[in-house]
């Protein structure tokens, strides 16, 4: 609907435009009202969480699920790391460049992947993280299963350093407001409509002349390079990478970040669930061994019940009515007693 | 003058053939309505001038040029709109934006351009968007335009099928079964849109149960069965063609 009634919904955008900029001003003054350096370090990673989310929602949008949503992000890491430690540029200089090298790979493994649509997709991209992973873990040159060490924090701009972890926040703050500017831009233009045309009704969108392979491989570059910037960050801002930091869970969890949020909410969906799935475990961490079952129930009973998402449950809220519950609870039965035959 | 040459067109399913030797022309701003009984064939042909499926034998021209073999959207960026049997709509978008992803392919600005919100790329996009105001009021769906497609009755799903199409402005409008369940006085209307779609210039290859709204509306009508033609001519001669009389309309409807 945005910015398709011009004129008809003024008095909404102009609230939408009020509510963002409450929303940046909150994210701009938010680290100096907090002390400690921890809860810093929990909004780095919420900020990257949601880059890595938008990349999923991203192919999402065109109907392809993917489970390797790390892979780019570890060959980001990579990239800017060894193009700063081994070649010696500045991180400034090595940004620019795993962005080229993103778009490369990417448009050369995308070629291939996105032929596959469906299961295939997940399948697909579900090794080729596990094949990255590997592969940085086998490769003497890229530091082995240790990983690299001392990797440099971003290079000072003039006066501005990238010391302190207010400072960095700042800056992955502003790569994921650019990230954003972008992905609203082409979500809102006729290749964001041309996306969902894709996964609405994929033979609908043929016959009005949408070319699926191409659009796909579109949403696979952006995704896969906008992950690799968030892993150049990544890898100067933790100072070390090693391939386990990549292997499966991470691509699993930036998946539940936009399940969470919303699937349907393309920005803001990846945005709360990073928020809630950073910041809900580290209080839920009594008793550290049963953490992960504990959220993995939450996450459950919101899936199954709420698969909207928090926002899409917002948005149209449910029927809370015992009948409308039980109706509901047949369903995933139906749902999982088909599982099972299968 | 020829939009369309079907040109001896053989479809095997596993060995069941669906479609044998069929040829026929289709000419520029005609409508020509093609029937026969269930499983004659006619679903099949569409979907092979769409590029759904590709034939085994025989070729389609269109504008002279064969497009057999050619993907599903490469044949629809060169002027052929469809419309599906089953509702097939982006339901969950709204009727509006519906008939805006029809213009997909008449965009002439750079995509860069409509990223970056240039002024022409802004001009495109609200021609656009006043084309699509025009093409609601023109199937009387601006009522309804903000209104997402899943919610609508079937019958208006099937001209908001059509709306989509005419967005996307083909030479020749593929319409499989356009009135089939709407009721007497939807298909009266749906007549005449048709009628004036092709008043548009749009020819159109309507498939359709309704022998009514068939033989009011064509001017050439094929007739297949069992996947092969078994005749071609005007309405009136169709209707009084004993061999279809026996094949597919049994002797007391006409």
């Amino acid at each position: 609907m945005k910015l398709l009634n011009n004129g008809v919904n003024d008095r909404n955008s102009r609230l939408k435009l009020g509510a963002i900029i409450v929303a940046l001003v909150a994210l701009i003054i938010l680290p100096l009202c907090i002390e400690s350096d921890y809860i810093k370090h929990l909004l780095i990673m919420v900020c990257i969480g949601t880059i890595l989310g938008m990349t999923f929602s991203m192919l999402y949008s065109t109907g392809l699920i993917t489970l390797g949503a790390a892979a780019f992000y570890a060959v980001g890491a990579y990239t800017s790391t060894m193009l700063v430690t081994s070649a010696g540029l500045s991180f400034w200089a090595a940004l620019p460049l795993t962005v080229i090298v993103a778009v490369v790979l990417s448009l050369g493994f995308g070629a291939i992947f996105v032929r596959n649509a469906g299961v295939a997709f997940v399948i697909i991209t579900l090794i080729f993280v596990q094949v990255i992973v590997i592969a940085a873990g086998q490769v003497e040159f890229l530091g082995g299963w240790g990983g690299i060490m001392g990797i440099p924090r971003p290079d000072s701009l003039g006066p501005v350093e990238f010391t302190t972890k207010q400072d960095l926040y700042y800056l992955i703050l502003a790569i994921l407001l650019l990230i954003i500017i972008i992905y609203n831009a082409l979500y809102s233009s006729r290749i964001g409509r041309a996306w969902r045309a894709i996964k609405l009704s994929p033979n609908l969108a043929g016959t009005l002349g949408i070319n699926a392979y191409r659009y796909r491989l579109l949403a696979f570059v952006i995704g896969s390079t906008t992950a690799a910037v968030a892993g150049c960050f990544y890898a100067h801002y933790f100072q070390n990478i090693t391939p386990g930091a990549f292997a499966g869970w991470l691509s699993i969890y930036v998946q539940l970040y936009a399940v969470l949020g919303g699937l349907e909410f393309y920005i803001l969906g990846p945005a709360f669930g990073a928020v809630i799935m950073t910041f809900v475990p580290e209080y839920l961490r009594v008793v550290k061994e049963i953490e992960p079952i504990v959220t993995g129930v939450l996450l459950l009973i919101i899936i199954l019940f709420f698969p909207g998402g928090i926002l899409g449950t917002i948005k149209n809220p449910p029927d809370l009515s015992l009948k409308s519950f039980k109706s509901r609870l047949s369903r995933v039965k139906n749902r999982l007693s088909q599982g099972n035959k299968s | 003058m020829v939009l369309l040459e079907i040109q001896n067109i053989t479809k095997i399913f596993g060995g069941l053939i669906a479609l044998r030797d069929v040829s026929f022309d289709i000419n520029r701003s005609e409508i020509v309505g093609l029937i026969g009984p269930n499983g004659a064939g006619k679903s099949t042909l569409f979907n092979i001038i769409s590029g759904f499926h590709h034939p085994d034998k025989g070729r389609i021209l269109f504008k002279d040029r064969q497009i057999n073999g050619l993907q599903v959207d490469r044949i629809a960026r060169m002027g052929i709109g469809r419309i599906f049997q089953e509702p097939t709509l982006f339901m969950q978008e709204t009727i509006f934006e519906n008939v805006l992803s029809g213009f997909h392919r008449h965009y002439r600005e750079a995509a860069w351009k409509a990223l970056l919100h240039t002024p022409a790329a802004n001009r495109e996009e609200r021609i656009k968007k006043n084309k699509a105001i025009e093409i609601l009021e023109f199937m009387e769906l601006s009522a309804l335009s903000g209104e997402l497609a899943a919610n609508l009755p079937h019958g208006r799903q099937r001209v908001l099928a059509i709306a989509i199409a005419l967005a996307s402005e083909p030479d020749l409008l593929l319409l499989d079964e356009p009135v089939t369940g709407m009721n007497p006085s939807e298909t009266t209307t749906m007549i005449e849109k048709i009628r004036q779609i092709r008043g548009r210039g749009i020819t159109v290859l309507i498939v359709e149960h309704d022998m009514r709204a068939v033989m009011s509306l064509c001017d050439r009508i094929v007739v297949l069965n069992l996947g092969v033609k078994l005749v071609e001519g005007t309405p009136d001669r169709i209707k009084s063609d004993e061999r279809v009389i026996e094949a597919y309309l049994g002797k007391q409807v006409i």
